[in-house]
């Protein structure tokens, strides 16, 4: 015991390592809301949305303009919150019909350019739109405190990311087992020219998700506004975390994308902890050992 | 009669073109301008800081021209986007030189983009005067006779902010700046002189997020288990903005004192609003202080001129920048250059730069240093507070004197050696 306190001197600090623990989830949370909308597009479109990040980004722009523009209120915050993700839904449903429709039978590499290329159009009309400045949404008064918990300060605000992250998880989970629509999307991501055939209409499910996936992406993006700077940028660095954890966890699969969140959260916390000198590396280097062992990710198929 | 031949025709216009020229240079008996070819980042994320910078050089140009410009000619910068692409730049440059035939070249935000020009300068042997960028390389390591430097260098802020460090009650320092060239630079100057001021110092928990990492949480819960007293830290714009919204409801800035060069300056400050770092050690250029107007009797009919001529040019936020005020002075240290050459001549200005010179400006003496060519200016270092209004600003302005910091010149002739050996392997 002596050889491992000596090593991590902070295992004996209680307090701190539930503040750890805890910080560690809240970073889970966050990478759950903004990877699971990525591997619920390719479950069902077998498209790697590229441009989930972007749409990422609109939401917390969104965020930004509503909070700016609703009076000044305690409830403005939480209307702004509803209103956000919904934009980015609708922005991602003109997308899908416009463009995403009509390559879902081309070849992946084209897939790729036309999101990658999304990238950078939807990159420079926000810029055009809300112009270069960093910008920043406040926290709501009631949770911009913290909460003390064994006598260390925790962010309030963590605390509603914490909580709301579960019940979308749980909302996700009944949705896709306990309701019609979640089994014909279930259906599709297993045989979608069956499904056609069965006379379900495919390509409003495919605008139906994608939709979906864009305004979970966006709640991402307007839930983590006031714990960032918004910002150009922005969206390239939650796209490449919100691909890692999917690859993890297996594309396409949620309770996958859950997992692997929580795996990357936690390790992320504590191996910046005991090695802070390879931190950029840490993220990757699960990747490398999950792809390793499993090279279809921890809870995915497959491919046949 | 006869048409005109082709041939006929040919000859007639040529020749009355011909004639009319000299006539036309004569009619406009204007001298031709100086022209200093000036390359920097004009489109994306580095306009916030760029276009102060050009009003500041604009308005230096304009009061020097309306005096009767340099060695009797107007001063005149053709700007040049670079995308923040060091190869854009030097195509650029290029392009400016041989088509434009620019007497001199100007500009860098990115120090990338400051390196790869002053590298093409060298080759081309036309001067080039970095504006903007911040990297000691610059005038040090890869320093050479056709390059130099009109604002003050990383060395000198760091140190300054490793002073008052130093002078703090403050074992115990950790670290939190951005993995790459920028943030281990700022932590090394950073630590060096800090522990060469106040041996007894000890450095614990050294993190390294990514440049532009969005999520801190981890590295903030890390450094709260470090027991530093004190957190030194160079992440910068949109980062630093989210680092501290996230660290202070950790009650992280409680814990331990924050030095961060960047958080005093109003592009930070402005969007962190109330949840600004108070207590927080920076050096920002606070024009609006008391204590510096006090110390400079001329800065606020500066920034008054200054502001009214950002809003007249349609500037989002007309108010006094850093970037303001170094586009303000380098237009005026490249004239002041010219004026001792008495010559546009390159080798001429590179001697002028290398006898050295002073310069007052609103907000203090400017030393351009003969040996490097590079430019000393006064460093300020202050205290985020909340002012009466509940807006943070920096306050408790102290000055400092970059020549009484930074390294002197048989240091910096050590630098290059070390850097031409380095080379020469």
């Amino acid at each position: 015991m002596d050889f491992v306190t000596s090593l991590f001197p902070w295992i004996t600090n209680g307090p701190l390592i539930v503040v750890q623990v805890m910080s560690g989830l809240s970073v889970a949370m966050f990478l759950f809301l903004v990877s699971v909308g990525m591997s619920l597009i390719f479950g069902v479109t077998r498209i790697v949305n590229l441009a989930h990040g972007s749409f990422y980004m609109v939401g917390a722009y969104l965020m930004v303009t509503l909070v700016e523009t609703l009076p000044e209120h305690a409830v403005s915050f939480w209307i702004a919150l509803v209103l956000a993700p919904i934009g980015v839904g609708l922005l991602g449903g003109v997308i899908e019909v416009t463009l995403l429709r009509r390559i879902y039978h081309r070849e992946p590499l084209l897939q790729l350019i036309l999101t990658f290329g999304l990238i950078l159009v939807i990159g420079t009309l926000v810029l055009l739109v809300w112009g270069p400045d960093n910008k920043s949404v406040a926290r709501p008064d009631a949770l911009a405190g913290s909460l003390k918990i064994l006598g260390q300060p925790f962010p309030l605000y963590y605390l509603l990311v914490l909580g709301l992250a579960p019940v979308v998880a749980i909302g996700l989970w009944l949705t896709f087992y306990r309701t019609r629509w979640g089994m014909l999307i279930r259906a599709a991501t297993v045989d979608r020219e069956m499904l056609g055939a069965l006379g379900v209409d495919v390509a409003t499910l495919y605008t139906q998700v994608f939709m979906f996936g864009s305004w979970l992406a966006g709640l991402g993006g307007a839930l983590s506004a006031p714990t960032v700077a918004v910002a150009l940028g922005m969206d390239g660095d939650v796209l490449t975390t919100a691909f890692v954890v999917v690859v993890i966890g297996g594309l396409g699969s949620f309770a996958g994308s859950f997992i692997s969140a929580l795996l990357v959260g936690e390790l992320q916390s504590f191996g910046i902890l005991v090695f802070p000198a390879v931190s950029i590396v840490l993220l990757f280097a699960i990747m490398a050992v999950v792809l390793i062992v499993r090279p279809w990710g921890l809870l995915g198929r497959p491919e046949e | 009669m006869r048409p005109w031949s082709r041939s006929t025709f040919a000859i007639v216009v040529g020749s009355v073109l011909l004639g009319v020229m000299p006539a036309l240079d004569q009619a406009g008996a204007q001298p031709k301008p100086i022209k200093i070819g000036e390359i920097n980042s004009y489109s994306g994320v580095a306009t916030p800081y760029t276009f102060p910078y050009k009003e500041g050089m604009a308005l230096a140009t304009k009061e020097i021209n309306d005096a009767g410009g340099v060695l009797g000619r107007p001063l005149e910068f053709i700007h040049r986007d670079d995308k923040l692409k060091p190869d854009e730049a030097v195509k650029a440059a290029r392009e400016l030189v041989l088509q434009d035939k620019v007497d001199f070249l100007a500009g860098c935000i990115s120090s990338g983009v400051g390196l790869a020009i002053s590298a093409y300068a060298k080759d081309a042997k036309v001067l080039y005067f970095a504006t903007h960028c911040q990297t000691s390389r610059l005038t040090w390591d890869d320093g050479h006779r056709y390059v130099a430097h009109t604002t003050n260098n990383v060395n000198q802020y760091v140190r300054v902010a490793a002073k008052k460090a130093a002078s703090l009650p403050i074992k115990k320092w950790a670290n939190i700046s951005p993995d790459y060239e920028y943030g281990h630079n700022m932590w090394e100057e950073f630590s060096t002189y800090l522990k060469k001021l106040k041996p007894e110092v000890e450095f614990v928990q050294l993190n390294w997020p990514k440049l532009g990492e969005s999520d801190h949480s981890s590295y903030i819960t890390a450094l709260l288990q470090s027991g530093a007293e004190g957190l030194f830290s160079s992440v910068w714009g949109s980062q630093s903005i989210a680092f501290v919204k996230q660290a202070r409801p950790f009650g992280l800035f409680e814990k331990m004192r924050y030095v961060a060069p960047s958080v005093g300056n109003p592009d930070e400050l402005d969007p962190l609003g109330k949840e600004a770092p108070v207590g927080a050690i920076a050096t920002p250029f606070a024009w609006y202080d008391p204590g510096l107007n006090k110390l400079h009797p001329n800065l606020a009919a500066w920034s008054k001129k200054y502001t009214e001529w950002a809003k007249e040019k349609g500037l989002k936020d007309p108010s006094p920048k850093l970037g303001g005020s170094w586009g303000y002075a380098s237009a005026y240290i490249i004239a002041e250059a010219i004026k001792r050459a008495k010559s546009t001549d390159p080798e001429k200005v590179i001697g002028a730069l290398g006898e050295g010179f002073e310069m007052d400006f609103p907000w203090g003496k400017v030393v351009m240093r003969g040996c490097d060519q590079q430019a000393l200016p006064p460093q300020w270092i202050g205290v985020v507070k909340m002012d009466a209004q509940g807006k943070p600003v920096a306050a408790e302005i102290e000055e400092v004197q970059g020549k009484d910091v930074v390294r002197s010149c048989d240091e910096v002739k050590e630098l290059r050696a070390a850097a031409a050996a380095k080379q020469k392997k």
